[in-house]
């Protein structure tokens, strides 16, 4: 199966960036996105070119590292999907392929044998996220939200006893649902605001829920906000975030950070 | 997550940005009460002249003789005009922020997206705005768009709202216009409501449809009883 990889490439953070254009003949159905540019940077070492950077680590969706943008989607054009966990075989045929959206392989029907399959990858984008090389961005933005906020910061003293601190399990699993944010950063880049609302709401949501998330509630909601106001947008629900969240976060993460803020300003 | 970039120290915007989205909820819930009682009073036209007259008439004198001629009115109007303002000042600033921080690549659309309603408020917005001065100069102050019958007042002592509303709406384009306006209004609607959600944190999921439906049908009820009133007059059933 042969694919056309038009491919952003940039030296250094304050280098141009450009597009490039190489072509895999010899990828398959099978391969993820980022095979896929194993592949290629195979064929580029082998021609004695610099590799194309891009970052990843667990290649199973659970880490955050992956995420570049395909097609103008960040993480790619199956719907909330780490870059990692995006095969070729669940895209469409052409530029913007519409993607199929069931990846089963029956998707593969519509992908005769070399048939010509067109990828523009590109780094995450968002003022917030520097481009470091190539593909690699620079998402420190999202751990100084964290820094800010996104964290307990209690003493709990020695480990308690099992069921010292009774959780009700519907919480328990409602702050399980947003504690899967894997940190990827997508939401941001897929905001064409570039509002990080999804992220910080996940976070303030998850630990407005638990005991000892509780203990710094107040605090936490002005700390965050005013961090997301310093690097990143507002949001105007474009809905965008929820569509390549690879965590299934829902908008009610992104009426968490204001639910937490005004809650905050009323206890002052 | 490599830190190999130099970041600035963040910078806080003033007003901050939680503030300008503060302002232009409150401000949008101004002016949908306001959309919403405008057109409930437009609703008398159906009724025939008298009933649509003697409330434009109304409108001045109420509260008379406790408050001053047209002061009610005229508190009205005051706070529409510092809410739009307040709403256009916030939209713009808060669009500006929002440019900013996207940088400087853009995406093109994402293909499934289903943010339609948000990418077209701006745009929208700017549409109200002119509609908005085009609205007063036809029916309110009756210049340079208003037909040639317009008068401030009639003979009778009455304002006469339905003649100059007849007069406007019998010329096609301008029935056109007012028409493809509520739908644009109703549409601003439909999603500033949904942002309202998001605005004053709603996190319940019952709330949260049940809310997004009150909006939709705002929307709805200002595109049927508005939107019909020039189509009528345009097809005779209104004269
Ligand atoms: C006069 C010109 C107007 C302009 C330029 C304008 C512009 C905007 C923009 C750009 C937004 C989105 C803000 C964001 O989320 O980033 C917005 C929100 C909103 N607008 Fe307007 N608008 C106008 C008039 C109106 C009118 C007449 C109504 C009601 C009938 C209205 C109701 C709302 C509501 C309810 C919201 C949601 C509040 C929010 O975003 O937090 N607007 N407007
Ligand atoms: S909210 Fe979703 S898209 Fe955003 S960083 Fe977390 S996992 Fe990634
Ligand atoms: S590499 Fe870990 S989520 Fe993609």
């Amino acid at each position: 199966m042969r694919v056309e990889i038009e491919v952003w490439r940039q030296d250094s953070p304050e280098a141009d960036g450009r597009f490039e254009t190489h072509v895999v003949e010899d990828a398959t159905p099978e391969m993820s996105l980022l095979e896929l540019l194993d592949r290629l940077n195979d064929q580029l070492a082998e021609g004695g070119v610099e590799p194309i950077q891009f970052e990843s680590d667990c290649r199973e969706g659970a880490c955050g590292a992956c995420g570049v943008t395909v097609n103008d989607t960040p993480h790619g054009p199956v719907p909330q999907t780490p870059s990692c966990r995006q095969h070729l075989r669940a895209f469409g045929p052409g530029r913007g392929g519409s993607p199929n959206l069931d990846s089963g392989s029956s998707a593969s029907a519509n992908l005769d044998l070399g048939s010509l399959l067109k990828l523009r990858i590109e780094p995450l984008r968002s003022a917030a996220f520097p481009v470091v090389r190539d593909l690699v961005v620079d998402r420190s933005s999202l751990d100084r939200l964290i820094q800010a906020g996104g964290h307990v910061d209690v003493t709990t003293g020695t480990a308690p006893d099992a069921d010292d601190l009774l959780i009700g399990h519907d919480d328990a699993e409602l702050a399980l649902d947003f504690a899967a944010c894997i940190g990827c950063g997508a939401c941001v880049a897929a905001c064409p605001n570039g509002a990080a609302h999804l992220f910080a709401g996940a976070k303030l949501a998850h630990l407005a829920l638990l005991p000892h998330g509780k203990l710094e509630r107040t605090r936490r909601a002005g700390a965050v906000v005013d961090q997301l106001d310093g690097e990143f947008g507002p949001c105007s629900s474009y809905g965008e975030c929820v569509e390549v969240c690879p965590a299934g976060i829902p908008l009610t993460a992104v009426a968490a950070v204001h639910r937490e803020k005004l809650r905050a300003a009323f206890r002052r | 997550m490599t830190a190999a970039v130099e970041r600035p120290a963040a910078t806080r915007h003033r007003p901050s940005t939680f503030a300008l989205k503060q302002v232009m909820a409150i401000t949008g819930v101004v002016f949908v009460a306001f959309t919403f009682i405008h057109m409930y009073g437009n609703l008398k036209v159906y009724w025939g002249r008298q009933a649509l007259d003697g409330y434009a008439t109304w409108l001045r004198e109420v509260g008379y003789p406790l408050l001053p001629y047209k002061s009610v009115l005229w508190a009205l109007r005051i706070t529409l005009l510092v809410s739009l303002v307040a709403h256009v000042w916030a939209a713009v600033a808060l669009w500006l922020r929002g440019r900013a921080a996207r940088g400087k690549h853009r995406r093109r659309a994402m293909p499934r997206s289903m943010a339609w309603g948000a990418r077209t408020m701006l745009p929208g917005g700017v549409w109200i705005l002119i509609f908005v001065v085009v609205h007063l100069l036809d029916l309110t102050v009756g210049l340079i768009v208003a037909p040639e019958s317009w008068a401030a007042q009639g003979p009778d002592g009455l304002i006469p709202a339905y003649d100059n509303l007849v007069a406007s709406f019998s010329r096609p384009l301008m029935a056109a216009y007012y028409t493809f306006t509520m739908f644009v209004i109703a549409f601003h609607i439909w999603h500033g409501w949904r942002t309202l959600l998001q605005d004053w944190g709603i996190t319940g999921r019952r709330i949260r449809v049940v809310w997004a439906t009150i909006g939709a049908l705002i929307a709805l009820a200002i595109v049927l009883g508005n939107a019909a009133i020039p189509l009528l007059v345009l097809t005779g059933v209104i004269a």
